[in-house]
């Protein structure tokens, strides 16, 4: 994490940085900002040879057409019931598995271990049909429950994956003095493992609620009704719907962007440090 | 109760839903590949049907192209951008924060947002370019058979790139500072050390993380899917769209489940042969 205090770096030249950072920052930025900025235009605005780069008269109608004239706020709260819902499965059925996997050995637990690791590597596009067929058959084609359900094969084996690096780095002292105490294994989950590990669940959560909210192929295939359906569908349909109206697909796109970074970047640090303190140690 | 089975009990959960999930339809896959419509057992003949359509083997081509495009370019640019946030300069926190961006980012926003810009008439990229004098007039990128594939190639590299970045740069940040020091006692300039301590340094980050490229590459269908749906011409089908439209538009769930078993089987072919491959040159760099 730290620099160096006592040596200086024979770092890149200043002005390469500099140079590079602003490249950087312009390429991952100017989709935004152009995004943003068609969002705001009127339609004669959009439509212009040479396109303008900052509307004279900024408008906030095409907001308006996706707040008030279209279904986008009733699939942003499909979205919202889903991710959460999925979450918050995920989290929970993690975090048991990842204290199994932590603390205790058992007969084939390796083989468990890489099984659960297999979801993350099987192609999507190779498992849609069986499980649209495995949907229909329990009934949960079109209802919240078989995307939240679902998605437990997006979210759940790298979250097991993160949790179990976490626990495994809780010193196993605290629970033993715990167990000497008389207490349960599930009080000890609860009373000081999982507090100790409040980092691990953060990025896990994060994790979980961006990657199901952001989702698209499953949603596409076992989500066909409106009442069902979540804010990517929207925007796609809003695309061809609405073919040419540009503007309230980019304002569409805003209202879906802003949610998710807004999480990011107010968890980012506890994210980024859940994610990669896996990657590094192996 | 021992400790055998309590840990089976905390694990059992998550296992039952992941076997329902995962393991039941994969078994699945397998049946419907070898029956009709009406569950009757007919052989191979899906395959057969599969194989024998022009779609296919352009499809598998398409497929290849696209991840192995994709990736290159993902781990070059997500290395560069690695070594370019470890390096001190102020404000590197918020340059490292909009880095992610990209990747944060629902697929579906990144690929209507870069539709958009490379609309043939009114998008941003025609203009820049023409005005620039890189293009002599306005080109239908999306349209076009020959630059269709690049453009999709260049957007899944935008989205991309950033996660490579903070894997590469969470490996940077752990090297011990000695190497360097040492480096430096024997007069080793910058791109030295980046060639003889950083990319060494973090070959296994980039190893995995190349196979998780190499995953999600295989399951990319949301950028590809959104922006051209495998058109012009399915210049930009690849097997997973072919699956989708096999199961769901064709409604031929047989045939789109036969076409599962070999996407499967040649994705597993390529994972293995790449394990493979990097761990018989462990001294190899990059």
């Amino acid at each position: 994490m730290s620099e160096a205090p006592t040596l200086k770096r024979t770092g890149l030249p200043l002005p390469i940085t500099i140079i590079g950072a602003i490249v950087l920052v312009f390429i991952c930025l100017f989709p935004f900002m152009w995004m943003f900025g068609s969002s705001i235009k009127t339609l004669p605005e959009l439509y212009t040879v040479p396109p303008i780069w900052w509307p004279e008269t900024p408008t906030f109608g095409n907001y308006y057409k996706v707040l008030f004239e279209s279904n986008i706020p009733r699939y942003f709260l499909n979205s919202v019931i889903i991710s959460v819902g999925s979450t918050v499965l995920a989290l929970i059925l993690a975090i048991f598995a990842s204290y199994g996997f932590a603390r205790f050995n058992f007969r084939g637990k390796p083989v468990l271990q890489s099984f659960v690791l297999v979801g993350q590597l099987l192609p999507t596009a190779a498992i849609i049909v069986p499980l649209f067929i495995t949907l229909r058959v329990l009934g949960l084609v079109n209802t919240f429950w078989g995307l939240i359900l679902v998605y437990m094969i997006v979210t759940l084996p790298l979250s097991v994956w993160m949790l179990t690096s976490y626990f495994k780095a809780i010193p196993v002292e605290l629970e033993e003095a715990a167990i000497i105490d008389g207490a349960s294994r599930i009080g000890i989950l609860f009373r000081i493992t999982l507090p100790l590990s409040t980092p691990g669940i953060v990025a896990v959560v994060v994790y979980a609620f961006v990657t199901t909210w952001n989702e698209f192929v499953f949603a596409l295939c076992f989500a066909t009704d409106s009442s069902v359906k979540t804010l990517p569908i929207g925007l796609a349909e809003f695309s061809t719907e609405f073919n040419t109206d540009w503007g309230a697909v980019m304002a569409a796109s805003v209202v879906m962007t802003l949610p998710i970074a807004l999480l990011f970047f107010s968890m980012q640090r506890l994210f980024v440090g859940g994610l990669t303190a896996g990657a590094t140690k192996g | 109760m021992d400790r055998n089975s309590t840990g089976l009990v905390f694990v059992l959960p998550a296992l039952i839903v992941l076997a329902m999930l995962v393991a039941y339809p994969v078994a699945y896959t397998g049946l419907l590949s070898v029956t009709d419509r009406q569950g009757a057992f007919v052989g191979l003949d899906n395959f057969s049907a599969v194989l024998g359509a022009r779609a296919t083997p352009q499809a598998f081509w398409n497929t290849l192209w696209f991840v192995g495009g994709s990736i290159v370019f993902q781990v070059v640019f997500g290395t560069a951008a690695a070594i370019l946030l470890n390096q001190n300069f102020i404000g590197r926190g918020i340059v490292r924060s909009i880095t992610l961006l990209p990747w944060v980012v629902p697929g579906i926003v990144a690929a209507t947002t870069w539709a958009w810009m490379f609309h043939t008439e009114f998008g941003i990229i025609n203009y820049m370019m023409t005005g620039a004098g890189v293009i002599p007039e306005p080109i239908g990128w999306l349209t076009n058979g020959s630059t269709v594939m690049p453009v999709l190639i260049a957007i899944n590299v935008w989205k991309l790139f950033p996660f490579v970045a903070i894997m590469v740069l969470a490996g940077l940040q752990s090297i011990p500072n000695d190497l360097y020091e040492a480096a430096r006692v024997d007069g080793a300039n910058f791109w030295q050390e980046v060639f003889h301590i950083m990319l060494p340094q973090v070959r296994s980050v980039i190893v995995a993380v190349t196979l998780l490229l190499v995953i999600w590459g295989l399951n990319s269908i949301t950028i590809i899917y959104a922006i051209t749906r495998g058109g012009p011409a399915n210049r930009t089908l690849i097997t997973p769209i072919q699956i989708f439209r096999l199961a769901f538009e064709s409604t031929n769930f047989n045939q789109a489940a036969a076409l599962s078993v070999m996407f499967f089987a040649v994705a597993l072919v390529i994972v293995i042969i790449y394990i493979k491959a990097l761990a018989s040159t462990p001294g190899e760099v990059k």
